[in-house]
C-alpha cells in the first residue's frame, strides 16, 4: 500500500492480510516498567489505527550491559508484557544488542480483513474529525526533563501514553470511519497534514475543541515546547493557517510531538453522534470532535 | 548579563534563563542560543517575567535582548520586583516619554491620487523618526505590510528604526494573505492578539 501509514499491509488471501509496524525508542519516563508499558502501548498503536488487531510480537532491546542493572531490563520487559497481555497479543521472542544508550520497543503483527482496512487517506467532506486522547505529552516531557512537572503531573501522562488504543480501535471498527492514524512524532497538526496533502480536501480545526493534557498549556506559555513542535511546525506551517486569536503555545501544542498518542479519525457527520457515545461508554473519556471536513480549501488546514 | 546557552538541547536554554531571573532579576540580559526553538522558548519565558525581547541571528547563533519593562501588567502586584530592578537609564528615558504606536493598515497616505499617496507615506515613514524616543512600535497591517517587502521604498527606513529598538510588528495573517511570508524583509511577525494588547500598553495610538 502506497501511503504515508506507518505500517505494512500484506494481502495474504480474500479475508486475511497482514499489519507489521515496527517501533523503538529511548526512555521517556524514569520507572522502567512504565517505560516497557509505554514502548508497547505505542508499538502497539499503528495495528489499531489500521483497524487490526494485534496478534503477535518481538521484543527490540538495546542495553548498556556493563553500565546498567540487568533487573532494570527485566524491569522493562515485564512491563512490555504485561501491556501484550492486555491486547491480547502472544510475544514470539525478540533480539538484544550490546548498546550505550538503553532502546526498547516491538515489531508488532496484527490482523486485518483486507477490505476493512484503515489508512490516513479517505477523509470526505462534511466527515467530522475525532481525537481519542489528549495533547501534550512532548510538552509534558520536557517539563519532567525541567524538574517542573509535579508528581501526579507524571502519573497522569504515564498511564495516559500507556494506555491502549484498543478499546478505541474496537469502537471505531464498527462505524463507517472514512480515514484514520494514531497521533504520534509529527503532533496532531503534522498528521492531519497527512491526512489531506495531495487531496480535494481541507480540514478546519476547532481549537477550543481539542483536549489538551492538564496543565500542558501552562507549560508551554512557560517556553517548554520540544524542539520536535517547532520542527512539525517549519515543516507542514505552509498547509497551515492558524487564527490569529489563538496563542501561540496552543499553537506549539497542536504540533507537540506525542508517544503513544491516539486515534484521529473522521466520521461521517450523522454518525458522530452515535460514535461519541459509543466512545465514552466504552471508557475513551478524553474523547472529543475537533474539527471537520470539507473540500473548501483543498490541502489546507485552518486552525479557528 | 549575558547566558550562553548554545549547544544546549531543550529545556536548558529556558531553565538556565529562569535561574538568572530568579536568581538576580537583571534589567537587561541576553541570552545566545543555537536553534530557532529555543530563540522561541527563551522569548516566551522572558515575555511571562515582564520583559520585552528582539531577537537576531541565523543559522547556528542566536541572541534574544531582553529589556525589563517595568510597566508589565503580566506580573500584576511586583512592584517589588519591579524596584529592585537596577535603574537602567536607557529604560528610565523611555519610560518617562510616552509610548506611541504608529498602526499603518494602507501603503499609502489618504485617498485621491495614489501617486501621490504613495509619496506621501514614503516621506511620513521618513519623518516618523523625529517623534524620537516617544516613537515606540510601528504595527503593520493589510496592506502596509507591503512597505517590509524587498522593493519598498522605506525598507531602509524601517531597518534603522528598529536598530534603534523601535519595534516593527508585521501582521501574520496579511503576509500570508497576500503571499509574503517568505519576503518580509524587516520586523517580527505579530498577531491580533499582540497588537490589541499594544495598543492598550501604548500612551497614544495613531492610525493612518
Amino acid at each position: 500500500m502506497g501511503t504515508a501509514d506507518d505500517a505494512g499491509v500484506y494481502k495474504i488471501s480474500d479475508d486475511l492480510a497482514l499489519i507489521q509496524t515496527v517501533d523503538f525508542f529511548t526512555p521517556i519516563v524514569d520507572d522502567p516498567y512504565d517505560f516497557g508499558r509505554i514502548a508497547a502501548a505505542n508499538a502497539l498503536s499503528d495495528v489499531y489505527a489500521m483497524g487490526g488487531i494485534p496478534k503477535t510480537a518481538l521484543n527490540l532491546v538495546a542495553f548498556p550491559l556493563g553500565s546498567m542493572d540487568m533487573g532494570v531490563l527485566k524491569k522493562i520487559l515485564a512491563g512490555g508484557i504485561r501491556i501484550l497481555e492486555e491486547s491480547g497479543t502472544v510475544l514470539l521472542g525478540g533480539h538484544s544488542v550490546e548498546d550505550d544508550e538503553l532502546k526498547y520497543g516491538l515489531s508488532v503483527t496484527g490482523f486485518v480483513h483486507p477490505d476493512r482496512i484503515l489508512t490516513n487517506q479517505g477523509l470526505k467532506p462534511g466527515d467530522r474529525l475525532i481525537l481519542t486522547k489528549p495533547l501534550g505529552t512532548g510538552v509534558m516531557n520536557t517539563a519532567v526533563k525541567a524538574g517542573l512537572a509535579s508528581r501526579d503531573q507524571i502519573q497522569e501522562i504515564t498511564e495516559l501514553m500507556a494506555t491502549l488504543n484498543r478499546d478505541a480501535a474496537k469502537i471505531m471498527t464498527r462505524f463507517p470511519i472514512s480515514a484514520c492514524t494514531d497521533v504520534t512524532g509529527f503532533g496532531l497538526l503534522g498528521h492531519l497534514a497527512e491526512m489531506v496533502a495531495g487531496t480535494r480536501n481541507g480540514v478546519r480545526i476547532f481549537s477550543d475543541q481539542v483536549p489538551l493534557i492538564s496543565g500542558a498549556l501552562a507549560f508551554a506559555e512557560m517556553g517548554l515546547v520540544p524542539g520536535g513542535a517547532f520542527r512539525n511546525r517549519q515543516f507542514r506551517g505552509g498547509m497551515v493557517s492558524v487564527g490569529d486569536r489563538i496563542r501561540p503555545a496552543l499553537r506549539d501544542l497542536l504540533f507537540d510531538p506525542q508517544t503513544s498518542g491516539g486515534l484521529l479519525m473522521g466520521c461521517p457527520e450523522n454518525r458522530v453522534h452515535d460514535l461519541m457515545s459509543a466512545l465514552h461508554d466504552q471508557g475513551v473519556s478524553s474523547t472529543a470532535v475537533i474539527g471537520e471536513v470539507s473540500d473548501n480549501h483543498p490541502g489546507k488546514i485552518g486552525v479557528v | 548579563m549575558d547566558i550562553d546557552a548554545r549547544g544546549l538541547a531543550c529545556p536548558q536554554p529556558v531553565l538556565m534563563t529562569k535561574q538568572a531571573v530568579d536568581k538576580d532579576r537583571p534589567s537587561r540580559l541576553t541570552v545566545q542560543v543555537d536553534n530557532e526553538a529555543s530563540v522561541e522558548n527563551v522569548s516566551r519565558f522572558l515575555g511571562t517575567r515582564g520583559y520585552e525581547t528582539t531577537s537576531t541571528g541565523q543559522g547556528d547563533l542566536f541572541t534574544i535582548s531582553a529589556r525589563y519593562a517595568l510597566k508589565t501588567q503580566e506580573e500584576p502586584g511586583s512592584t517589588a520586583t519591579a524596584e529592585s530592578a537596577p535603574a537602567d537609564p536607557v529604560t528610565d528615558s523611555r519610560e518617562k516619554s510616552q509610548k506611541i504606536l504608529v498602526l499603518i493598515a494602507t501603503d499609502r497616505m489618504g485617498f485621491g491620487d495614489d501617486d501621490l499617496g504613495q509619496k506621501l507615506m514614503i516621506s511620513f515613514i521618513n519623518t516618523l523618526g523625529e517623534m524620537g524616543n516617544d516613537l515606540w512600535r510601528l504595527v503593520l497591517v493589510n496592506n502596509g505590510v507591503k512597505l517590509t517587502i524587498a522593493d519598498s521604498p522605506v525598507l531602509e527606513t524601517l531597518r534603522a528604526y528598529e536598530k534603534q529598538n523601535i519595534s516593527i510588528w508585521v501582521c501574520g495573517t496579511c503576509l500570508s494573505h497576500f503571499d509574503l511570508l517568505n519576503e518580509k524583509q524587516v520586523g517580527e511577525t505579530t498577531n491580533m492578539l499582540d497588537i490589541v494588547t499594544a495598543m492598550q500598553l501604548a500612551t497614544k495610538v495613531i492610525t493612518l
